[in-house]
């Protein structure tokens, strides 16, 4: 058995003013019954600014950038105090605007319903790219299908079988019926539940951005909003959980939906604890998108009060639950509240089945929790309309309940109530304030030690349906993580809060994929602090993957998840380094099978050679250090222009670069190395230009095996530069799993030490001791090309090599001069320049035009 | 008050006569209970529903002030929790103000 945790949440705000005026059911209702009303005239003027909506203290609290309690110190109307720091990225979710939600809306769209307006979607396809992960989704291809002229817009929705979309009072887009009479796929409902679909997925996608979960770890979604998809002849047929999964890509999923009213969140997190621990599934997700048709529903009051149209705003929310990782908070299976049937139905009944009772299973008492995280709807939002304030009203039936119970005076209860809640900050969105807005809060207090407990309560008022007059509640407990038990204890010390992450790229070897994930089995079972993602390999014990078809789409995906933080560090092969980033090698030496540092194994570090051999050091010096060797001792094999590297290096160190020199083992000594030090392993570092780098590190790592397969030491090892700040280590196709294995725990290595960090900081120190100065200028018989602008960016896809590195930049320039955006690199077998496959033939002609090839 | 609550009550009074019929509130709110209260007597004060207009003049209580109408085990089962939670005093002085004399 194995208990669920909550290792994850994030929430999503999509201001939607026009949605409010044309689909909230409020206005809507107003529009029939009342066509030249007044009220919805004057609505617009209530509208807020998305800045302004951005600003609004709950809404900053429900993105995670302050926590609720923080609403306590802001004074009320929190609308008139709005937040001079506040931005639409939070730690825990993010706030978009309409424009971007019919984009979304538009994409997400299997059946060719939305139209837009060319004119809008233009600028809005422009927008979606500033956001991370949504801008990966394949379905964003959708937006250049199935365009629409404005005028066809406007007949759709003036024959009533389009719902309209207005941005800023322009009718910019509609959505169509799905079925000429079938009235479960109206144009009405099928607006409602695209609105449920974008703004869930976009939820799921913030949820993998914020957090190390990936697509492909997904086994199972659980949606529980509370719409309905279906047909006249299954009208709730359901399954918006998969329809999400799919734009995430989950691939590994399935998933299904739960109703119950406002109690829906709590019903399906409860289900998903006991889908973990009961060991069917590892990973679930619960979330749910946002209710265009609750937005504006008590404007009435609050236009009548002056008010701005405070319900602007959807919300959505996702959640990962998933199998014990001896860190994240415990969802207790043994104290679930559940208002059953019998339960009866004033509010003492209610609260002693959802409170009092798990409690009391528990062995616990209303003071041994923390905080209570019950309805939390914003006050300053169901006040105005005569409902009060929701979460007050909770906290105070707690304590009330607590005082009946004899855990405290009833002349405390006003204290009590205080300490065991918070202001409410979530959007009047039915399920969305019920309970989960804290979640991601809670997790975040009990990981910092803040609280060690906390109840989630979510209520839902079945009798909306006409179906009962019962009431639903279900509560449960999360608390701090004990450290689990078994396998793990020690480990989460050693982990500290989160395990190394490092992909592996396994297509393109010379020897087949099952040697790569060989050698990554073998690399997580030596160290359990180290979580190995395959690259273009298929899911493998408790190896994730993710899926990629080619060794090129293996590098890409690889450079998205660095870039994304989803990886700490990657191992590949066949990476092209910019020029200046060159490898540090790591070899199992013969005589004593000590491991020395080769600097270097691929790549150029400088066009000229001294220089090279210098920033190698440089580089060798910093790995070591990051790999924790704090005072490595350095050697230089005996090459040409060893003894100038020398002589600057000795330079340096006397000018405040401190460098440990080790003396060779041969009888006259010195820093300079003969091939019978490296043997013997005489410094940790041997210093070598990369070309015979290569060539060693080939020599040592397939000797034994006869050349075809590598069998020895750590790779070629991390790429490093003065200002690189990934940490990819470099495996050959010839490299065994035992290689592999080695590379990985390199990489991981470097990755805790913070390579990029020490490498930049090792570059300054040789900087401050002269490093710049001490080199001859580079001579050349071409005069050196003016400093030219780059053409736009472009990815780069082709190499072409032949060009020799020291005039390698003049090419570069030459290309940009005609507009080619090219980049310089270090291919396998020598400098390349990289362009885009569309460029190939231009680049190669002018190349050869100037004199280059 | 809600739609449909006044619906049944409008309908309640033409079956069984305003004489016959004494309304009983459980609102939470002093605002809601005694817009409620007014409602029922003098008409929907906000004109929204089937009693916009529409003067039954019935008597509304709410439930506190019929404490010691029942029994006293019962009401402290059922109300006595949410007596400590709202602002009781409030919510009587308002029904009070809005019932029909």
């Amino acid at each position: 058995m194995n208990d669920p945790v909550l290792k994850g949440a994030a929430y999503a705000l999509i201001q939607a003013n026009d949605v409010a005026l044309h689909q909230g059911s409020t206005p809507v209702s107003e529009r029939l019954a009342n066509p030249d009303s007044h009220f919805l005239a004057e609505l617009p003027a209530h509208w807020r600014s998305f800045e302004q909506a951005v600003a609004y203290p709950p809404n900053q609290a429900f993105i995670g950038n302050i926590h609720p309690r923080e609403l306590r110190r802001i004074p009320r109307p929190w609308h008139g105090n709005l937040m001079d720091d506040a931005r639409a990225g939070g730690k825990h979710g993010a706030i978009f605007s309409e424009d971007v939600l019919y984009a979304l809306m538009k994409a997400v769209d299997a059946f060719d319903l939305v139209l837009l307006d060319n004119e809008f979607l233009a600028p809005i396809k422009e927008k979606l790219l500033i956001y991370e992960g949504i801008k990966q989704w394949g379905c964003l291809a959708r937006l250049d299908k199935n365009q629409a002229a404005l005028i066809r817009i406007e007949e759709l929705v003036a024959s009533g079988s389009a719902e309209p979309m207005y941005f800023e009072h322009q009718l910019v887009g509609c959505v169509k019926r799905a079925h000429e009479y079938d009235v479960a796929l109206s144009a009405h409902v099928m607006f409602e539940n695209l609105v449920a679909k974008a703004t869930g997925a976009a939820a799921l996608q913030l949820l993998m951005n914020k957090t190390r979960l990936i697509p492909a770890d997904v086994d199972y979604l659980i949606e529980c909003s509370e719409e309905a998809c279906g047909d006249m002849n299954q009208r709730g047929g359901g399954n918006f959980a998969k329809a999400v999964g799919e734009i995430c890509g989950c691939v590994n999923a399935t998933g299904s939906d739960t109703r119950s009213f406002c109690a829906g969140p709590a019903h399906a997190i409860v289900e998903a604890a006991a889908l973990v621990r009961s060991g069917i599934y590892d990973h679930v997700v619960v979330l749910a998108g946002g209710a265009s048709a609750k937005l504006g529903m008590n404007s009435r009051d609050h236009v009548k009060k002056g008010l701005p149209m405070l319900e602007d705003m959807l919300g959505a929310f996702a959640v990962h639950i998933a199998k014990n990782d001896g860190i994240s908070p415990v969802i207790r299976t043994d104290a679930v509240g559940r208002h059953k049937i019998g339960s009866g139905a004033s509010p003492q009944a209610v609260m002693q089945a959802i409170v009092a009772d798990p409690l009391a299973d528990a062995g616990l008492r209303i003071s041994d929790i923390d905080i209570f995280s019950a309805e939390l709807q914003n006050p300053e939002i169901t006040e105005p309309a005569g409902a009060g304030d929701v979460p007050g009203a909770n906290y105070k039936m707690i304590a009330a309940l607590g005082v009946m119970r004899k855990e405290f005076d009833r002349s405390r209860l006003n204290q009590v109530v205080e300490s065991i809640g918070m202001p409410g900050f979530a959007p009047t969105q039915g399920h969305i304030p019920s309970g989960v807005p804290f979640l991601a809060h809670c997790r975040a207090s009990i990981l910092d030690g803040t609280i060690q407990r906390a109840m989630i309560i979510g209520k839902g008022s079945l009798f909306l349906g006409r179906m009962t007059n019962l009431f639903d509640g279900i509560s449960f407990i999360i608390q701090a993580n004990a450290g689990a038990k078994s396998e793990n204890e020690d480990h989460q010390a050693r982990c500290g809060s989160k395990k190394t992450r490092v992909g592996l790229t396994v297509l393109g070897s010379e020897h087949p994929v099952s040697e790569l994930v060989k050698g990554a089995e073998a690399a997580s079972a030596a160290d359990p602090c180290l979580e190995v993602v395959l690259i273009g390999g298929k899911k493998s014990g408790k190896l994730a993957a993710v899926a990629a078809d080619s060794p090129e789409a293996c590098l890409k995906i690889m450079d998205q998840m660095l870039a994304q933080g989803h990886l700490d560090a990657a191992v590949a092969m066949h990476y092209a380094f910019p020029l200046s980033v060159s490898t540090v090698g790591r070899i199992i030496t013969p005589a004593f099978g000590r491991k020395v540092y080769l600097a270097n194994t691929t790549g150029a570090s400088a066009t000229q050679r001294v220089e090279a051999l210098v920033r190698n050091t440089i580089s060798g010096i910093a790995v070591a250090k990051a790999c924790g060797n704090q005072a490595p001792t350095v050697g230089l094999l005996n090459l040409e222009g060893a003894r100038q590297a020398e002589r600057i290096l000795r330079t340096l160190c006397q000018n405040g670069y401190r460098i440990s020199f080790a003396g060779s083992g041969r009888a006259d000594g010195g820093a300079v190395m003969r091939g019978n030090d490296l043997l013997r392993g005489v410094p940790d570092i041997m210093v070598m230009d990369s070309l015979t780098g290569n060539v060693m590190i080939k020599v040592f790592s397939a000797f034994s095996s006869g050349g075809g397969y590598e069998s020895s030491g750590d790779g070629y090892g991390p790429g490093v530069g003065e200002k690189y700040g990934k940490v990819v280590n470099i495996i050959s196709r010839a490299s065994g799993a035992p290689v592999v294995a080695g590379a990985l725990l390199y990489a991981a290595e470097a990755a805790r030490g913070n390579l990029p960090d020490v490498a930049a900081a090792e570059f300054a120190a040789a900087k401050k001791a002269g490093l710049g100065d001490l080199f001859c200028p580079l001579t050349t018989d071409r005069p050196l090309e003016e400093k030219a602008a780059a053409p736009p960016e472009k990815a780069v896809d082709e190499e072409i090599a032949g060009i020799e590195v020291f005039v390698i930049e003049d090419a570069v320039k030459q290309l940009w001069k005609n507009g080619i955006y090219a980049a310089s690199g270090m291919g396998c077998t020598g400098p390349v320049i990289m362009v885009a496959s569309e460029d190939h033939t231009k680049a190669i002609a002018l190349l050869k035009q100037g004199g280059y090839l | 008050m809600d739609l449909g609550n006044q619906q049944r009550i409008k309908e309640l009074a033409e079956q069984y006569g305003s004489e016959e019929l004494l309304v009983v509130l459980g609102g939470a709110e002093a605002e809601a209970s005694g817009l409620a209260a007014e409602t029922v007597s003098v008409g929907d004060p906000t004109y929204a529903g089937p009693l916009a207009g529409v003067s039954l003049g019935l008597k509304a209580y709410h439930m506190f002030e019929l404490k010691n109408e029942v029994d006293g085990a019962i009401y402290e089962e059922q109300v006595g929790m949410m007596e400590m939670v709202l602002n009781v005093d409030a919510i009587i002085s308002e029904v009070t103000a809005y019932r029909a004399q």
